[in-house]
């Protein structure tokens, strides 16, 4: 690794000033867990990092909005988020997904802006976040904007931030709430040993009334190069009663819409079979929770 | 340390281990942690090519970084050593580079300097330009391929088995071990039924937790030099050759070693420290990543043909086995390793005819040496999925087709060599009772598929080696054990010292074990193999014996009844006056051998002792997705008696779980000899989620005789079942045969949906 300037500004707009748009070695850093990573395999030699750890007093909290949407910070870390009583009042699935994400030292640190930023496509975040319809803060130096998980993570390893944009937070819409009825699940699947970078992740999220699942979201992670959206089958567990028939009918649409990606954790081919037969596996798992 | 004087019988007691307070709170000494003054820190240049002769090494952008000492390459060595090659097969390893790179990854160049940031940075902007040579990655290829990664084999002195290889050329077969007995194509002329296959095992590390890491410290007229090796005194030799230096200028030493499993025998990154050490005249430091790692060694990637004779009622006549060792491009240990496991590639079975060639094949990738196994757990995997095949095909319960042609006692082994104390049906009898065989089984429903396998394996010692040890009894009855044994994490310090006590008649806790210092600490061959308790367990017992000698002898002369240390004490006070003096009691043992016949392979005395493992798997099949759940894994051993049973049982857990890892996710993979994933996010060793539902692990109540109070070795006994009792299980749930490991869930879902006929199309 080389010798980087490492800055601790305390407050945003201290932060973004550190920032720059035209410096490609100038890098925000929250918990290190994926920067230091790629510093010490020398695919990133930043000349600058600009640490966040200081603004965690003020981004880092986890809170109701007055319109009843939950807003994760984001400095919050992911073990403020596994282990936040809110969160596991309205979005239990991020609870679940956290218990099997990493391990808890880099839970301890990683932040939420970190596991959005980074853009890994196998990150398990992202397609949770999406299936629940969330949408990102970023500052930057002209002001605030807003994006959906969709118009964040634009490709393999790529956003839509620029370079002096910093996330701020996560906000998941009241709608997306369990207290609006929303059942949720994330279901990752690991090949080479438990605690893995998925190969495949499935979320799932869906109103369930009257024994009859509407506004069906299913976003896959891990087996493609960005979180994507199934709308297929989104289309046909929407206003079905999740049978078994649906369910298989389903699978088989995602595994047909979708574009699999060849990697470490498995053959397109193979991770189409696994999304396939995931995809009733995580309607099931939502359903169960209901 | 006044700790409770324990006066039963030390044999057999679960001691606690000796270091475990230390380890627990971080004050155990490694290597690693060692800071001295004037240190200069190495980073390495690696080849990208797997083969190509080196045009020219560009290495003044590197010079030019301020902070750096000095860049070293393969010609600045050769003016300190002249034949800068190493190993303990073969002298074919050039301490850097010389004129060829012969895999990707090979150390082309050092950079040297204080701080190794700097180092390192510097490291990336040498470049090197080669002509490229066409390159040979598959063993059973490299075999007969015109493609050469030596010019000439250049065998060291060490191994008699290896002289006819001198200065031949145009091969890459680095050893041609052959056993002939018998007649087999007469069997499988004749023969009710014949069963042949191909089997495969790939490529894997070892991964110890402490990756390699070696300081060398240039002294007046000598060097020292503080490293993790399993094998100070080899290193020392080795060193002390390379330099033509008496071995009593070179010191080795160790502290707590982080894991070694086999990566830290005979030299690794020693030869490179000292030679930069000595032309730096500056203490070297290299501590390796855990990415580098991949590159200096790791297990031999193998294809196994095997064929088989079997009567009419199920009795194996014939075997012939054909085993391709991928070697790498350095045979390092490899040779030994297709040698002493190749001649056991008929398994534990009694063969009348018997006919076995096993070959270390030199390739283009890294070295592959010694595997906690040896290359057992490859000849195991193979042999053991084949025999039941075999089982299932004549419709015969595998166990039973087992226990029908299995060695049992006096009965002779395909190399000539008679059973003595290789319990080999006693554990099958063992994992199946554990087991219920012949219980009702529930084989699951729907897509959740249950099975179950069994499989056995058997190991020779390697032979002949020597051990020495010395202990040095205090005035106070305390001792010290002085040997070069090294405790890796496998609990041998407190076995050893239970070893001395029980001799004594004091308890384990008044003896201390000193890490190697080969100043001090007497020769010993190295801690592989399992081959201490056997071999520095005689040591010590005779060591421990010549002191009580003269203990009793002092005290006979002082008139005191020898009893415990109290006497001893005693004893020592009334003949020097004070709390004065030591009593030194050496000892050391050879094991009896025989060579095998160069043309026969045969010997009457091929190993001084067997060791024996077997394991039991039942698990379930996920069979829409090929993922497997290890509901129980039941490992049985004959490891003679247990010194220690709490050590003896986490050793064969810890080898059982180590090959579950090499049976379900491990590999290392490589495109046109490049790897793809040296790092552990990429190479999946199993976590605390991957273990079993259960485990269970049983030591046979059985005795060695030849052994130090009835032991021997069980490093490595727990490995050798599991890969083909996972995939014999995997067979009885779903009836889908694989033969390459690793069984990922992919590879099982492809065999599904072949076996249904529709292949998985990509
Ligand atoms: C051993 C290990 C195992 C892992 N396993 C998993 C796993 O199973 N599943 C999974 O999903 N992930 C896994 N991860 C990845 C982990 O989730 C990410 O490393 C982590 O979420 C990144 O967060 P961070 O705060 O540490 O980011 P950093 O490393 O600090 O930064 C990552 C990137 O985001 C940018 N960045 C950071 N914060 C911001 C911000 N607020 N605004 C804009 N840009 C920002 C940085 O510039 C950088 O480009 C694993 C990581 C490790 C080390």
């Amino acid at each position: 690794m080389t010798p980087f300037e490492l800055l601790e500004p305390q407050t945003l707009p201290e932060a973004l000033a550190l920032l720059s748009d035209d410096d490609a070695g100038i890098r925000p850093i929250g918990g290190g867990t994926a920067l230091m990573l790629m510093m010490k395999a020398a695919v990133l030699a930043p000349t600058r990092l600009v640490s966040l750890r200081g603004l965690q007093g003020t981004l880092g909290s986890i809170a109701m909005t007055a319109d009843g949407a939950l807003h994760l910070g984001g400095l919050a870390s992911l073990s403020a988020l596994e282990h936040s009583a809110l969160v596991a009042q309205h979005a239990p699935v991020i609870t679940r997904a956290m218990t099997h994400l990493s391990n808890v030292r880099v839970r301890n640190v990683a932040t939420v802006g970190g596991a959005l930023a980074h853009a890994d496509p196998h990150m398990d975040l992202p397609p949770v976040l999406a299936a629940l319809d969330a949408r990102v803060q970023i500052a930057g130096p002209l002001g605030t904007r807003e994006l959906t998980i969709d118009e964040l993570i634009s490709g393999y390893y790529e956003t839509a931030l620029k370079r002096n944009e910093i996330i701020t937070g996560v906000q998941i819409p009241a709608s997306a709430g369990r207290a609006a009825g929303r059942c949720a699940a994330y279901l990752k699947c690991t090949t080479r040993a438990a605690d893995d970078w998925p190969a495949l992740g499935v979320a799932v999220s869906f109103l369930y009334s009257n024994r009859t699942i509407s506004d069906a979201r299913v976003v896959i992670g891990a087996a493609t190069d960005r979180p994507t959206r199934a709308r297929a089958a989104e289309a046909l567990l929407s206003q079905s009663m999740g049978d078994a028939t649906t369910l298989q009918k389903a699978g088989d649409a995602l595994a047909a819409e979708v574009q699999f990606t060849t990697d470490a954790q498995g053959s397109a081919a193979y991770k189409r079979q696994l999304a396939r037969v995931h995809l009733g596996r995580a309607v099931n798992a939502a359903l169960a929770q209901t | 340390m006044d700790a409770k004087v324990i006066k039963e019988e030390q044999i057999g007691r679960s001691v606690p281990r000796m270091e475990g307070a230390a380890k627990v709170t971080g004050r155990a000494e490694y290597i690693h942690n060692i800071r001295l003054p004037g240190v200069l820190h190495g980073k390495m240049f690696r080849s990208r090519i797997a083969h190509g002769r080196i045009v020219s090494i560009d290495t003044s952008a590197a010079r030019a970084v301020a902070g750096v000492h000095s860049v070293v390459t393969g010609e600045d060595i050769q003016r300190l050593i002249a034949e800068p090659y190493y190993g303990p097969a073969f002298h074919d390893q050039p301490v850097l580079a010389l004129h060829k790179v012969r895999y990707v990854g090979e150390p082309v160049a050092v950079v040297l300097a204080t701080d190794p940031h700097v180092a390192e940075y510097a490291a990336g902007l040498i470049t090197a330009q080669y002509e490229e040579l066409p390159a040979v990655f598959n063993e059973v290829e490299a075999a007969t391929s015109p493609i050469h990664v030596h010019d000439e084999l250049k065998p060291a002195i060490t191994f008699p088995d290896l002289k006819h290889l001198k200065g031949k050329r145009g091969t890459n077969i680095a050893l041609d071990y052959k056993l002939r007995r018998g007649d087999v194509e007469a069997q499988f002329a004749s023969a009710a039924h014949v069963f042949e296959h191909e089997f495969h095992t790939q490529h894997i590390m070892h991964t110890p937790f402490e990756p390699f890491v070696a300081l060398a410290e240039p002294m007046d007229d000598s060097i020292t030099i503080h490293t993790s090796t399993q094998m100070p005194a080899y290193v020392r030799l080795e060193i002390a050759r390379l330099l033509g230096w008496p071995e009593n200028k070179v010191k080795v030493r160790t502290a707590w070693l982080g894991g070694g499993f086999g990566a830290k025998v005979y030299v690794k990154i020693e030869p490179m420290v000292v030679a930069l050490a000595l032309l730096a005249r500056r203490p070297v430091k290299m501590s390796l990543t855990m990415e580098e790692q991949f590159y200096v060694i790791g297990k031999h990637a193998t294809t196994f043909r095997i064929k088989s004779a079997v009567t009419a009622d199920g009795r194996i006549s014939a075997r012939k086995c054909e085993v391709f060792w991928n070697g790498g491009a350095y045979a390092d240990i490899g040779p030994r390793v297709s040698q002493k496991s190749g001649f056991t590639s008929t398994g534990p079975y009694r063969i009348e005819h018997a006919q076995i060639d096993s070959a270390e094949i030199y390739t283009n990738l890294p070295p592959a040496g010694a595997f906690r196994g040896f290359g057992i757990p490859q000849l195991v995997w193979a042999y053991e999925s084949h025999t039941d095949i075999i089982a299932r095909a004549l419709n015969i319960d595998p166990l039973e087709f087992r226990r029908r042609n299995i060695l049992r006692e006096g009965d002779e082994h395909p190399t000539g060599t008679a059973m003595r104390d290789a319990e080999f049906e006693e554990v099958l009898v063992r994992i199946s009772a554990r087991m219920g065989w012949d219980q009702p089984f529930d084989r699951g429903t729907g897509t959740k598929r249950r099975g179950r396998g069994i499989a056995i394996g058997v190991k020779a010692s390697i032979a002949p080696t020597t051990s020495f040890a010395l202990v040095n009894v205090s005035a106070d009855g305390s001792a010290v054990l002085f040997c070069n044994t090294i405790d890796m994490g496998q609990g041998s310090n407190t076995s050893m010292a239970q070893l001395v006590a029980q001799v004594l008649g004091t308890s384990s806790e008044r003896v201390r074990v000193t890490q190697a210092d080969t100043d001090v600490t007497p020769f010993d061959m190295g801690t592989l193999g399992s081959r201490s308790m056997f071999h520095m367990g005689h040591a010590v017992r005779l060591a421990a014996e010549h002191a009580r000698e003269q203990l009793e002898a002092l005290c006979a002369e002082t008139g005191i009844e020898y009893q415990d240390e109290h006497s001893i004490a005693q004893a020592f006070r009334k003949k020097f006056g004070m709390q004065a003096g030591n009593i030194f009691g050496v000892g050391h043992y050879t094991s009896r051998y025989q060579p095998a016949d160069h043309d026969t392979g045969m010997s009457k005395e091929i190993t001084p002792f067997w060791m024996i493992g077997g394991t039991g798997i039942e698990l379930e099949v996920d069979t829409e997705t090929g993922h497997v759940t290890i509901l129980r894994m039941v490992n049985v051993v004959d490891a003679g008696r247990a010194v220690n049973p709490r050590v003896v049982d986490t050793q064969i857990s810890g080898a059982a779980l180590m090959q579950m890892g090499a049976t379900l996710s491990e590999e290392m993979v490589f495109n046109e000899g490049e790897l793809t994933n040296p790092s552990l996010a990429f190479y999946k060793i199993p976590g605390m989620r991957d273990m079993p539902v259960a485990i269970e692990n049983e030591a046979l109540e059985a005795e060695t005789r030849s052994g130090p109070f009835g032991a021997k070795g069980v490093g490595e006994s727990g490995t050798f079942g599991v890969s083909p009792a996972i995939a014999n299980a995997i067979d009885d749930a779903i009836g889908v045969r694989l033969y390459s490991l690793p069984l990922t869930p992919e590879a099982i879902y492809r065999g599904i949906c072949a076996a249904r006929g529709e292949p998985l199309v990509d």
